[in-house]
């Protein structure tokens, strides 16, 4: 029967867990009255899949649960490795204007020193050029070791 | 179970005394929920502790919006079905072992029939998958409406209402193995 099938819905859910409203609950149990297989139904629910649960004991915790409980939370509370190198990186993140400092003044030394010896070299170039060009002129005739009369060229004039 | 908002806060900035207070305000239903849905008290043990360190660690995240009952037996609910889902070693004991062996009468009576009555229990569970058993511990052991129920375990009120429903045509399917008249004299 159909209105059976809804009321067994409701006395294994709504009904047996008090769930329902008073005319809700008139109408089931006046269906109770007059169907026997809903009526027994409901005991049969009842007994088996609802009161064995309402006598269940209640377990006390062990004696040991705290003192597993307390020591695991201690040892959490003690950092590793990892923690130790994250708690580090986040002190330095606790002055945060610090690390933007520190990168510029480390670039600005790198910086610096790139174009000091930059600096140097183009000049050890330049000695290293003139030094070329005299020893080419030296060797290209009309520099014997005797002649070191001005011959009167421009070259001359710039590096004598 | 009812703790004063102050020693929550207390045991949230890592105050051991405060914490020892929650501990003893809720291991009992923890202990307890853990043990029925993992139904093995080896497991329930290493659950209920692994409760007790999200607790420990989440407290802080805790913002009183909702009843930090409801928060608990949300957190020990899905810690213990996610255990016995990855382990799925309910040590399943057969009908005919455990409940057709009714208490000898020579013994103490009441002690026997708890145990009894105790077996009969973790064998109706057993016979459960996880989510079933979860929402009958929470409903018909620890008493939570199904309100509460939803927000433990997550989901809405048509899905308690319908896991409930499965669940004890499950249990009404096992009645031909069950003396229900032994447990019924209790």
């Amino acid at each position: 029967m159909k209105k059976c099938g809804h009321f067994k819905d409701l006395i294994l859910t709504d009904y047996i867990d008090g769930r329902l409203d008073k005319n809700a609950v008139a109408a089931l149990e006046s269906h109770l009255l007059e169907c026997s297989d809903c009526s027994a139904f409901f005991k049969e629910v009842k007994n088996t899949a609802v009161s064995p649960f309402h006598r269940a004991l209640q377990q006390p915790p062990p004696a040991g649960l705290w003192e597993a409980v307390k020591q695991a939370v201690e040892q959490e509370e003690q950092p590793g490795f990892g923690e130790n190198f994250i708690n580090g990186l986040k002190g330095w993140m606790v002055f945060p204007r610090l690390v933007p400092v520190a990168a510029t003044l480390v670039l600005m030394l790198l910086a610096g020193g790139v174009s000091l010896t930059t600096l140097q070299a183009d000049r050890a170039q330049e000695k290293a050029d003139a030094a070329y060009l005299v020893s080419l002129f030296n060797a290209g005739g009309g520099a014997s070791s005797s002649d070191n009369t001005s011959l009167g060229t421009p070259i001359e004039k710039y590096f004598l | 179970m009812d703790i004063a908002q102050d020693i929550l806060i207390r045991a949230s900035r890592g105050e051991a005394q405060a914490f020892e207070e929650v501990y003893k305000a809720t291991s009992g239903f923890v202990y307890n929920v853990a043990l029925r849905i993992v139904n093995n008290r080896e497991d329930a043990l290493e659950v209920a502790q692994e409760v007790f360190l999200i607790v420990h660690d989440k407290l802080k995240t805790f913002r009183f919006e909702s009843s930090f009952k409801t928060w608990v037996y949300r957190i020990t609910a899905n810690t213990a079905i996610n255990f016995a889902k990855k382990n799925s070693r309910l040590k399943s004991v057969p009908f005919e072992e455990s409940l057709m062996e009714p208490p000898a009468e020579n013994e103490a009576l009441t002690q026997m029939d708890q145990e009894y009555h105790n077996r009969l229990v973790e064998k109706l569970l057993g016979e459960l998958n996880c989510e079933q058993r979860a929402c009958v511990v929470l409903r018909d052991i620890q008493g939570l409406s199904y309100e509460e129920m939803a927000q433990a375990l997550n989901i809405n009120i048509n899905t308690v209402r319908s896991r409930l429903k499965r669940a004890r045509e499950k249990l009404l399917s096992l009645k031909q193995s069950v003396d229900y008249e032994k447990v019924r004299t209790f």
